[in-house]
């Protein structure tokens, strides 16, 4: 039998990971159709936290319906990100300019633009500190299991992300828009000379990645209480962690890194002051980098 | 000949003569202030280029250096009492020293995983900053009371400050301004373009990537210790990944490859916040503005690296010109 305070470490580190996979998702997803980083995907976290806040204290509506408003608000958010810094950078459609170096930076650079105006913005109308929100909505009910508590948050969360996942996957996998998702990531010019929409493509790819961040951030939001303009930061990199751990562009390698990320990262609290529990995906991220550097599942490439 | 020796000299003339006549007319703390900020961040942003511009890496750690150095600076300052004069090349070393060891695992990993990479050496730094309380003071920083004594000349007046840190800023600018305008900044320019085919031509691509990583690391520490002197006060925050971005903006706005665009950028990010100060909460969402507009409408930066090169070879590098009866072929 596992000593109890372990397992408990266990199931909160197994919603860490859950919220992590969740980010990584469109870190994934637009890195496999784009090939750039979204340096913006933190923002839309935020953003998905902030617009279900909102909600709550403008109309009070049921969990569900907030947890719908803020997919909807990411949906919005990864649409109009797409169109303002990766849209005009697309200009050229060639090989040699989709391969190139100089246009992943300027879109790089851009989204990282992007997040600065977002996150200022954000910090000018509802100020840099913790918002407070309603306690009725929070999901921290503790549920006493044997030996162990949990709060309610652990299983809606779990919930939540399973049920995102199955439909992620049916998605990419059953209808004809994740075939054209997967046939832009495999080969963007390909897909277009096929008669694929690559733009729309690209675009929706967006709306789903984006929303899936915006549903993370409202949830991580509730669970925690704490709700704050640049709550994405951290997140952001730990899911960008288990991307690259992942493979870059492989959604079941960065799953199961992300929950091996929040598995790791809530047992390390047991062996070192939880201040330092950051450290262990900065280490994660440099030990794949080093010793696998085309991640733990991805397939492997040319040059890393 | 002659041209380029006016505008040498009409730099020096604007850097230690004309700003130094305005900051007494003004006769402001503040303003003194910013000239020493504008000037540390100028060292930065060129040696972030020889780094991102010339070498091609794109490096999102470059804050984290720039701390180590400040933190040895303070540290050595305020608990050892080892003084400006030793504490600035300490702090470069012991930034160049640790850059060494980083790069050493990392420099073979290409494009956006050395980025990865870079991004989270800076993390784990900010981490050691923000939470080793025993040696750095975690959150609460480190206060330096000691001023600057140079070789036993206690320097305390505002102006006297900015005499000093400009001084180190242009000899360090002058040192990366002959790294990358010269054979071995072709070197590092032929690794950004192609590096499997300059590792064809002979070149030692890992070796010269460690050596630019390194001699950026090195100027980044010094940069750390003339903010940790001039500021009298270092915390975490002020080595965040946000400073690395701000620091690559710098960069990209002005122009990769370009040094002197790399500086009109530095200056342009440091004074245009401070221009806006009146416009309040809303400026650093100019400046997130400005940066996209720049990558849209200005790819190549403000001033971009072929008019920079062209001026580089026409001004500054006499040796460019061919001599009588001689090849022009490079730099000397």
């Amino acid at each position: 039998m596992l000593d109890p305070y372990i397992l408990q470490q266990l199931a909160i580190g197994l919603s860490l990971g859950m919220i992590y996979a969740l980010m990584a998702i469109g870190f994934t997803l637009i890195f496999g159709v784009l090939n750039v980083v979204n340096f913006a995907h933190g923002e839309v976290y935020t953003i998905g936290a902030f617009a279900g806040l909102m909600a709550i204290s403008a109309f009070g509506p049921p969990l569900l319906v907030v947890l719908f408003i803020a997919l909807a608000a990411g949906a919005l958010a990864g649409f109009g990100l797409e169109r303002l810094a990766f849209r005009p950078f697309r200009r050229f459609s060639d090989e040699a300019s989709l391969k190139s170096r100089a246009m992943r930076e300027a879109t790089l650079m851009s989204s990282l633009a992007m997040s600065i105006i977002a996150r200022e913005a954000m910090e000018m109308i509802f100020g840099s500190q913790f918002q407070t929100v309603d306690l009725a909505y929070l999901i921290n009910k503790p549920i006493h299991i044997g030996p162990i508590t949990i709060v309610n948050g652990d299983l809606i969360i779990l919930g939540v992300t399973l049920v995102m996942l199955g439909g992620l996957q049916w998605l990419l996998k059953k209808s004809p828009i994740g075939l054209s998702i997967r046939a832009v990531s495999n080969n963007a010019l390909g897909a277009k000379y096929c008669g694929i929409n690559t733009d729309r493509t690209i675009i929706i790819t967006f709306v789903i990645g984006s929303a899936m961040g915006a549903l993370a951030g409202i949830l991580v939001g509730l669970y925690y209480g704490a709700i704050f303009p640049s709550m994405g930061f951290t997140p952001g990199i730990k899911a960008f962690v288990a991307m690259v751990m992942g493979g870059l562009s492989s959604v079941p390698g960065a799953v199961i890194s992300a929950i091996i990320l929040g598995l790791s990262e809530s047992l390390s609290t047991s062996f070192m002051p939880s201040v330092w529990s950051d450290m262990v995906a900065y280490a994660f991220l440099l030990l794949t980098l080093i010793f696998f550097p085309q991640g733990l599942f991805g397939a492997r490439r040319e040059r890393v | 000949m002659s041209k380029s020796l006016l505008i040498k000299l009409g730099l020096l003339v604007l850097a230690f003569i004309l700003i130094p006549a305005l900051l007494m007319g003004f006769d402001k703390g503040y303003y003194y202030q910013i000239a020493t900020i504008a000037a540390i961040f100028m060292l930065l942003a060129a040696s972030l280029h020889l780094v991102t511009g010339v070498a091609g890496l794109l490096h999102l750690g470059h804050a984290a250096l720039y701390g180590v150095g400040a933190y040895v600076a303070a540290i050595l300052g305020a608990n050892h009492g080892i003084g400006f004069t030793l504490g600035l090349p300490l702090a470069g070393l012991s930034a160049a020293a640790i850059a060494f060891l980083v790069a050493l695992p990392t420099m073979r990993l290409m494009s956006i995983y050395f980025a990865v990479a870079t991004l989270g050496i800076g993390q784990m730094l900010y981490l050691v900053f923000l939470n080793w309380v025993g040696l750095t003071n975690g959150p609460n920083g480190v206060m330096l009371f000691s001023g600057i004594n140079l070789f036993g000349l206690e320097i305390d007046s505002d102006l006297g400050i900015y005499y000093v840190v400009a001084g180190v800023v242009a000899v360090s600018i002058l040192v990366l301004n002959r790294l990358s305008h010269s054979y071995y900044g072709n070197a590092l320019r032929s690794l950004r373009e192609d590096d499997q085919c300059a590792s064809a031509m002979g070149i030692n691509v890992t070796v010269m990537k460690i050596q630019a990583f390194v001699i950026s690391a090195f100027f980044a520490g010094i940069a750390g210790a003339l903010w940790a002197y001039t500021t009298g006060y270092i915390s975490p925050n002020d080595f965040h990944f946000s400073q690395s971005i701000l620091i690559l903006t710098m960069v990209v706005v002005g122009g990769l490859g370009s040094l002197p665009g790399v500086l009109i950028g530095a200056l342009l990010l440091i004074l245009l916040p401070e221009a806006l100060r009146s416009v309040g909460d809303i400026r650093n969402i100019i400046v997130g503005v400005l940066m996209f507009s720049a990558i849209l409408f200005l790819p190549k930066g403000l001033f971009g690296e072929v008019s920079a090169l062209n001026f580089a070879r026409r001004v500054l590098g006499q040796g460019w010109a061919a001599q009588k009866g001689e090849k022009g072929i490079g730099w000397k």
